[in-house]
């Protein structure tokens, strides 16, 4: 699946967006995702894509602002091993 | 002062949803305590607790339900039924003069918990970004205004145990001096996380299961008492001027007549039966009647040793001769105590058993205390025996007594 695919995936799972209206210039305050759910939905790409996403405050406004920041932490994070990413973001000890 | 009526009622308790639900468990002393299955069952001494059965994709959609703690879910839901009850007491007013007056002791304590086990438990950073507004003590209240657009005074009082109490005493007086047209007023609490059910443990507060049934467990001013047992939910009211109730021609349940606020400020935890007599005494006052005048009271009663014993002496301090004629029931026998939400819900059960004249029974108490003497309703209900005037007491750890006075619409 692409980037682009994945996001749609969990907004329309997570965040009940309808994906008709999910184009790039869609503002994402339009599709009902106010600042916290900006913050909820990082939250979850980290997990989603392993990520560390820097902790600095962004100016995202549309979906393909979202697809474009992820696709630039993609990069420049690289495409590391599940484990390698896990152990990276701390991700929760199993019970 | 305005006389003020109580218009609406909601409720998300352990008892039921509904006030004929509620009302019928009560007077039939249908205990809802229960041992408790969940993560804390293993790690508790004696794992009892009365639940609500909740589901909350019944009321939320997935995005509100990341965001609002289960207290604050009870709390929306209350507030829901009530306005509903109440046949549109909201309709026709200004936003502006409608208040939100609500208690809680823990408020997102369970929010709170499952954050701090990201942090300590699993050494993680990953702490949810939305982890304050879930865990925020006002939060419940702010959710209750924003989904009814209601922009006067919304206020979060926690006094501990008595915080409903308090919470609806204060909405009392702002409708009766007509600072507000319209009060949503009570309190909401989920306290069953492992966190803050090992912190009332460690206080040693807790009831033992009772061996032949757990349902029993909590026995109010009985000699075998052993503690407290805890419970979730919340309960709201709406309270509404008099003549503005009786012009759109409402259904009203019962009238706040008065209102006894006073603070031991001598131990953090010891009840003082001096701070819970001036409580009532002041709510006599408050209300312009005599102690002669009171029917029926609604106890603290938690089954605690110190709470029972220190209740009972106050009583007698305030009713003297008569205290042993007046009927005094303690509900927490049957739905636990509900901590920031238990003042609201036993002054709904109060109204509810003045307008069906029902005084409630206090449930297992099959062996008297010496040190609690009174007349409590024991084991069975009494019809006829609520009487048009009651209270309903409220005390806390911290020292916060809260007494209101509550009079039948009949």
């Amino acid at each position: 699946m692409t980037t682009t695919a994945r996001i749609i995936a969990m907004l329309v799972k997570d965040f009940k967006v309808d994906r008709d209206r999910l184009s790039a210039d869609a503002s994402l305050e339009d599709i009902g995702i106010d600042s916290i759910g900006v913050a909820e939905l990082l939250f979850d790409i980290e997990d989603e894509f392993h990520l560390k996403l820097p902790d600095v405050p962004l100016d995202l406004a549309t979906f393909g602002d979202v697809v474009r920041y992820v696709e630039e932490q993609i990069a420049a994070q690289g495409t590391r091993p599940a484990a390698d990413a896990a152990s990276a973001h701390e991700i929760r000890a199993a019970p | 002062m305005r006389r003020v009526a109580v218009t609406g009622i909601g409720l998300v308790t352990p008892l039921g949803h509904s006030t004929r639900e509620v009302f019928e468990s009560a007077c039939a002393g249908r205990s809802t305590i229960r041992p408790f299955v969940g993560e804390a069952t293993a790690r508790l001494r004696s794992p009892l607790a009365a639940t609500v059965q909740f589901d909350a994709g019944e009321h939320f959609d997935v995005q509100q339900q990341r965001l609002l703690d289960r207290v604050t879910q009870f709390a929306v839901v209350a507030a829901r039924r009530a306005i509903a009850d109440s046949g549109g007491a909201l309709s026709s007013l200004d936003r502006d003069r409608v208040g939100v007056f609500l208690g809680t002791g823990m408020a997102g304590i369970a929010s709170m918990d499952d954050g701090y086990r990201t942090l300590y438990a699993d050494a993680s950073d990953r702490i949810k970004p939305t982890l304050i507004l879930q865990g925020m003590h006002n939060a419940a209240a702010a959710w209750i205004g924003i989904e009814h657009r209601l922009t006067g005074p919304n206020l979060t009082y926690s006094t501990a145990c008595s915080s409903s109490g308090v919470a609806i005493g204060e909405a009392w007086l702002r409708v009766a001096s007509g600072a507000v047209d319209l009060a949503v007023a009570g309190g909401s609490e989920a306290p069953l996380a492992l966190g803050s059910m090992k912190a009332w443990e460690a206080m040693h507060t807790l009831a033992s299961s009772d061996v032949v049934a757990p349902s029993a467990s909590c026995k109010p001013f009985s000699k075998n008492r052993t503690g407290m047992v805890l419970g979730e939910g919340a309960a709201i009211v709406l309270l509404e001027p008099m003549d503005a109730a009786l012009a759109r021609n409402a259904t009203i349940h019962g009238e706040v007549i008065g209102y006894g606020l006073t603070t031991d400020s001598s131990h953090i935890a010891r009840p003082s039966v001096q701070g819970q007599a001036a409580a009532m005494g002041a709510a006599l006052r408050s209300a312009g009647i005599t102690a002669d005048e009171v029917d029926s009271i609604n106890a603290h009663g938690t089954g605690t040793l110190a709470n029972d014993a220190a209740e009972t002496a106050a009583i007698r301090s305030v009713f003297g001769d008569r205290a042993g004629a007046i009927p005094v029931s303690a509900t927490k026998a049957i739905h636990g105590h509900l901590l920031g939400a238990a003042g609201a819900i036993e002054c709904v059960l109060a109204l509810l058993a003045m307008r069906n004249r029902i005084a409630l029974p206090t449930m297992h108490l099959e062996q008297p205390d010496s040190e609690c003497d009174l007349d409590y309703v024991a084991e069975v209900a009494r019809p006829g025996a609520a009487g048009n005037v009651m209270l309903s007491n409220s005390f806390a750890f911290g020292g916060t007594n809260a007494v209101l006075v509550l009079q039948s619409s009949q």
